[in-house]
Formats: C-alpha cells, sequence, structure tokens
C-alpha cells in the first residue's frame, strides 16, 4: 500500500467532486493547448502567406522584365497587368475591332501584335465575400474563356499559352473545335482530357488539362470570335516592338490615335508592381499587427488558464486538507513525518492534474480549431472567409483560399501537459504544506 | 539495558487561555517497566488524555522530562519526534480512527510505510497480527464493514505493527458495549502477559482499569499517591478455550487438547 495507492483511493471515492473537477481543469488544459496551436497556425499561416507574396512579386518582376518590349492594349482597364490573372466580375465587356491591328502594324519598329479575345461564361456562381463591414454575395462567370492566335512563332516566342500542362497536350498551330481547360475547371465540372465541354453553344473537345487554381478555358481565338458572336474583335493587343527605345514613341503614337483604348508599357507595369508591393507590404504589416493583437489576447488567456488550474487545484485540496483534517493526526500519531504527509497530498493534486491533463489533451486536440476561434477572433485573419487581409486583384496562391488549420503539435501537447502537472504540484503545495505543519494533537480532536 | 520503558520527571503542562493559566499536568512522575499494563484512571478532565499525548509525544510539555527506551524525547526536535511515534509508540484511539478507504489488512500495513521491511515482511507481519488480534478471517474488509469491537482490534494490529516499546491506549473500550469492552480489554491484558507488551491505559470505566496490572489515579493533573493493583488477569484468560484445562502464557498450542489457543 503506497503513497500512490491511497491517492488513487481518495481521489476516486469522492467520484462527482473529482468529475467536476476533472472537467474544470481539463477545460484549462484544452485552453492551453488549442491557443498555442491556434498562434502557431497563424504563425505558419502567414509565413506562407510571405513566402506567396514574395515569389508572386518575383515572378511579377521576371516577367516584366522579360516583356520590356512589349505594349498592352486593352478595351478596358481592368487589365492592369502582365502575369494577373483577369477578375471578372461580370462588367459588360468591350471589345477592339481587329482593324485597329493592321494600323497599329505599319507603324515604324513594331514587330509582332499577338491578338487575345477574353470573354466571361454565361454560366454563373454565387460566392459569398466577408469584408470588415459585413457579408455579401456576388455573382461570378463560372469561367473565363481566352481566345488566342495559334500561330507557331507566338506560340514559342511569346509564351501565349499555359506552360504547365499536367494532362493531355497543349494547343497547337491550326487547332479548331479543341480546348484546353484549367485543373480548377476540370474538378469544377469533371471534365477530362477526351471528354467534351459545352462552351456557349458549341461543344469542343478537351486535349489538355494545366495546373491553375483559376477557372480559364483557351481555344483557338477565331473559335471564340465564332461562338460568342464577336467576329472582327478582340480584347487585348500584345504589341512587341523591336526594340526597347521604341517603346515611349510607339506607345504615345497608340495612344494619340486610339484614346478609347488603354495602353500600357514596361514603366507603366513596374510603378503598377512597385505600388501593389507598397499596398501588399502595407497590408502584411496590417496582418503582423494583428497577429501580435492576437498573440497579447492568446498570452493573457492562457495566463487566465494557469491561474485558474492553480487556484481549483488550490482550493480543492484546501477543502480536502480541512475534510480530512482526522486523518491527518492519525497519520502523524502512527508515525507519518510532515513530509509524508506533504507528499501525499501533493501526489493526490498531481493526479488530479495527471487525469484532467489527460481529458484536456483529448478535448484540446479535437477541439482546437473550434476553442482557438472562439477565443482568438482573428486566428486566421488571411482566410477569405475572414476579414483582414484584402484580396484585392492579385492572387498570392493557394494559401489566401485556404482555411488555417489549427492542430496542435507533439511538442505543444507535451509542454502543456507538463506546466499542467507542475501547476497541479504548485497548487497543491500550500495546502499540502498546511497538512504537514497540522499539530497531530489538534488535528485528532478535529470534528 | 534498564527495564524501564517509560519514565516522566516532575512533567508539567500549562495551558494558556488568554491570560489565565490553566494547569492541565502538574509534577507528574511516572515509572513504567517493560511488560506492564498500567491503567491512569481519573474523571473527566483530570488530565489523562494531556498526560498520554505527552507520553506518546503528540504534545510537548511545560516543563520536565518524558524518557522513552532512555531517550528525553522533550529535547527531541519536533521534525523528529516522528521517529518516535512510528518505531517506539503504538496508539489506540477511542474512536479507532482507522482510514476508512483502507482494507484491515491495509490499515495495519500502513504504520511501517517507510520501515525498512520488504514487502512480503510487511505482509508476514500483518497477517501475524490480525491472527493475533483474531480478525484473519476478515482482513480484507473495510473499517465501515466491521463492527466496533473487530475496528478496535485492527487499531490495536496497527499500533503494534513496528513492535513498539509501549502501547498508549485512550479509552479504547469508550465506545464498546459491556461484552466488546471485555474482549478489548483481555486481548490487551493477554498482549502484556504473552508478548510482554507495555501498555499505558487511560480509562475511566473502573472495571476495565480493574484488568491493568497498575492502576494510577489522576486528579487535578496530578498523580495521585495511591497505587492499586489490578487482577490483570481473570479466571480463564490463561486456559484453553476448548478443553479449559491451564496453559502458560508462552504457550501457542494447548499442551493438553493440543489445539491453538486464541
Amino acid at each position: 500500500m503506497g503513497a500512490l495507492t491511497r491517492a488513487v483511493r481518495n481521489v476516486s471515492r469522492r467520484k462527482i467532486r473529482t468529475f467536476l473537477v476533472i472537467i474544470a481543469l481539463s477545460f484549462s488544459m484544452a485552453i492551453m493547448i488549442s491557443i498555442p496551436a491556434g498562434i502557431m497556425a497563424n504563425q505558419e499561416a502567414a509565413q506562407s502567406i510571405i513566402e506567396n507574396y514574395n515569389n508572386t512579386i518575383t515572378s511579377m518582376q521576371e516577367e516584366i522584365n522579360k516583356t520590356s518590349t512589349l505594349i498592352e492594349i486593352s478595351a478596358s482597364s481592368r487589365r492592369g497587368m502582365v502575369g494577373m490573372p483577369v477578375p471578372v466580375f461580370g462588367r459588360e465587356e468591350t471589345f477592339i475591332n481587329a482593324t485597329v491591328i493592321d494600323e497599329i502594324s505599319t507603324i515604324e519598329g513594331v514587330k509582332d501584335i499577338v491578338p487575345f479575345l477574353e470573354v466571361s461564361s454565361e454560366e454563373t456562381t454565387e460566392e459569398t465575400m466577408s469584408t470588415p463591414r459585413g457579408s455579401f454575395t456576388i455573382s461570378r462567370p463560372v469561367y473565363t474563356i481566352t481566345g488566342v492566335c495559334l500561330k507557331s512563332t507566338f506560340i514559342d516566342e511569346y509564351s501565349i499559352l499555359p506552360t504547365n500542362v499536367m494532362d493531355g497536350r497543349n494547343l497547337t498551330e491550326g487547332d479548331c473545335g479543341v480546348i484546353i481547360i484549367s485543373l480548377n475547371l476540370s474538378d469544377y465540372y469533371s471534365v477530362y482530357v477526351g471528354d467534351k465541354l459545352k462552351v456557349c453553344s458549341e461543344t469542343f473537345n478537351v486535349v489538355g488539362v494545366y495546373n491553375s487554381t483559376a477557372r480559364t478555358v483557351y481555344m483557338n481565338i477565331t473559335d471564340v470570335q465564332r461562338i460568342t458572336d464577336n467576329m472582327g474583335n478582340v480584347s487585348r493587343l500584345d504589341v512587341y516592338v523591336e526594340d526597347i527605345s521604341y517603346v515611349d514613341g510607339i506607345a504615345e503614337v497608340i495612344e494619340a490615335a486610339y484614346p478609347e483604348l488603354y495602353v500600357t508599357t514596361y514603366q507603366d507595369r513596374l510603378a503598377n508592381l512597385e505600388r501593389t508591393q507598397a499596398m501588399y507590404e502595407a497590408t502584411l504589416e496590417n496582418a503582423e499587427s494583428t497577429i501580435s493583437q492576437t498573440q497579447a489576447v492568446a498570452f493573457q488567456e492562457i495566463l487566465i488558464a494557469i491561474v485558474a488550474t492553480s487556484l481549483i487545484v488550490l482550493f480543492m485540496m484546501l477543502y480536502t486538507v480541512r475534510e480530512r483534517t482526522k486523518e491527518i493526526g492519525v497519520l502523524k500519531a502512527i508515525g507519518f513525518s510532515n513530509w509524508n504527509v506533504m507528499s501525499q497530498f501533493i501526489l493526490e493534486g498531481i493526479l488530479l492534474s495527471v487525469m484532467a491533463g489527460g481529458v484536456g489533451t483529448l478535448i484540446g486536440i479535437v477541439g482546437a480549431p473550434v476553442i482557438s476561434s472562439l477565443l482568438l477572433p482573428s486566428v486566421n485573419p488571411f482566410s477569405t472567409q475572414q476579414s483582414g487581409f484584402p484580396r484585392q486583384n492579385i492572387n498570392f496562391g493557394t494559401a489566401l483560399s485556404q482555411s488555417v488549420t489549427v492542430t496542435p503539435d507533439p511538442q505543444t501537447l507535451l509542454l502543456a501537459f507538463g506546466v499542467f502537472l507542475l501547476l497541479g504540484a504548485l497548487g497543491s503545495l500550500y495546502p499540502a504544506w498546511r497538512a504537514a505543519r497540522t499539530s497531530p494533537m489538534e488535528a485528532l480532536r478535529y470534528e | 539495558m534498564s527495564n524501564i520503558v517509560l519514565e516522566t520527571e516532575n512533567l508539567e503542562k500549562v495551558y494558556a487561555i488568554g491570560r489565565r493559566k490553566i494547569n492541565a499536568l502538574s509534577d507528574v512522575n511516572l515509572r513504567v517497566n517493560k511488560g506492564d499494563f498500567v491503567a491512569i484512571m481519573g474523571p473527566s478532565g483530570s488530565g489523562k488524555t494531556t498526560l498520554l499525548n505527552l507520553l506518546g509525544c503528540l504534545d510537548r510539555p511545560t516543563n520536565g522530562k518524558v524518557i522513552l527506551d532512555d531517550v528525553d524525547v522533550t529535547r527531541v526536535q519536533e521534525k523528529a519526534l516522528w521517529k518516535f511515534r512510528k518505531y517506539k509508540i503504538g496508539f489506540i484511539f477511542q474512536t479507532f480512527n482507522l482510514l476508512p478507504y483502507l482494507s484491515a489488512i491495509e490499515n495495519v500495513e500502513l504504520p511501517m510505510e517507510g520501515t525498512e521491511k520488504s514487502k512480503s515482511e510487511k505482509r508476514k507481519r500483518t497477517h501475524e497480527l490480525l491472527e493475533i488480534v483474531g480478525l484473519s478471517a476478515r482482513k480484507e474488509h473495510k473499517p465501515p464493514r466491521l463492527s466496533a469491537g473487530e475496528q478496535q482490534r485492527v487499531a490495536i494490529a496497527r499500533a503494534l505493527a513496528n513492535s513498539p516499546a509501549i502501547l498508549l491506549a485512550d479509552e479504547p473500550t469508550g465506545n464498546l458495549d459491556v461484552k466488546t469492552s471485555f474482549e478489548i480489554v483481555r486481548l490487551l491484558s493477554k498482549l502484556s502477559i504473552i508478548q510482554r507488551t507495555t501498555i499505558v491505559m487511560v480509562t475511566h470505566d473502573s472495571n476495565v482499569a480493574s484488568r491493568a496490572g497498575r492502576i494510577l489515579f489522576l486528579s487535578d493533573g496530578r498523580l495521585l499517591n495511591r497505587e492499586k493493583k489490578g487482577m490483570h488477569l481473570l479466571k480463564g484468560d490463561l486456559t484453553c478455550p476448548h478443553c479449559h484445562k491451564p496453559t502458560q502464557p508462552d504457550h501457542t498450542f494447548c499442551p493438553r487438547c493440543g489445539k491453538k489457543l486464541d
């Protein structure tokens, strides 16, 4: 019959009290697990966002550098920069008449003109957007149809088609009646290579699937013009000039000749990139500040959990010591030393902590996402479902569209369990000390 | 080595209640030899329990000495007194004071916790003690399932666990009926004779006290200068319960019928 067995018997003989104390303590433990897990998940998400941001900015920079001789001409202002996806929010689409191509090609220094026709799908989907001012629902086209001029020189020289085809093949010169689709769209419609997809009124063979989170269909520009009843229209022209020194001059000529069109050069794109960089850096700073505030709240909550745990153990053990005063007197009368008595009560406090710690760990593992979202309101400031990180019109990759997964890691669990046991021991220290200091004679008289 | 197990010299205990001082014990000189069965009698408030608490190292005297097994325990530091309570003294209480969540066997084993005895030695000793007090059959029962007399027997076995130099019994029959009181005091009496256990028993019951070898009287905190010899043994204590023939204190089995003696 050791002290541990006696501790187990004592803890288990008052079942309802023990149960209630364990429940209360286990919630403290669950909080101690969930909050650090939430904070860590937040930090990981922030790190992922920053990496994505850096990668995107770098690739945009490279793209801008590669296209220094490119002048973009579009019928509307919504397309800002090379390399950025086109956000389509159901705005009325405007086009450029293809005759403009012949006119621009006569300007000295123009090397090639690559036409594009981008049209939104007729089918739309409803999406809920959350903002600091509340949620609202918008109607978005399911996908974008991009028509490209499938000349082999354009395909080879100007990367007008997606380069990351995962399945099937890419479009080639002379392709007609065939399409390649993005992976997201393939998943959306469950349409794969070899299947057919109805676009507007016509059915097209899917010859390739490329990796992208956007929903886009690529096809020959003449097909798009036909099925969207846009014969002779394009939505964008990429004008390549012989040398970078011609860019400003040619851009000025085009702007003067076609004031209704939007002309964008390398300089514009660079300035735009710098503005975007500044905007996102400010946003990231805001996000970091949000995380700091969340961490401060988390720290306070953990502190409250720690104090609550210690107080619960302290009061429970003080009550136990008071209740068992006579037993303490008996133990001392039959030869238990102060340390024997003290260790008995500390052991009982630790035992309660172990039991509550076990239950709390289970609650923490299962309930960490819920607990952390309840206690840390901004646990996921980067999620599309949360406020705090405006998406603007740049997609920083998957991290923005994924929600943060809050899973306590083994180190957090071990650390929280260790801290919890320590709190159990500390909480029972004073009651145990009081028990040990009790005079056996007075304790034996206690009724 | 001296035959004296316990000795007090000019023992005095004064309680202060505010400015008022109450002399609970005054000038108590007592000597108990090995194997003595001493009963201390006196009316309520005469200082019997105070004396027992001082003898049992549960309290400190205001003046005087308590010499237990040749050691003046009044000079021993408070934090070291547990050793004397563990190895030199066995306590028997009026209210038994068994731990209700432990079985009889576990209660008896309790004082042996932390001693050098191995687990099997402890278990063997416990069985031996429960056999002596006649509770082998009920060793797994917890106190609430034992009668008052059985609980006191377990308490006696617990007090004997570490083979103490002296057994201190505070009104051991105070909570028992007449028949059970008789059984308990007979058990103490037998322990004193057969095992030469030194016993100091406080009681206000003259019938119980009469079973001791010596009876001392305490009045207003002073030991009266009269000492009475008790009957110590009643007829039948040392006769075989089976064949009713006389036996000797050191006999475990009856020399006549060969049956085991209680």
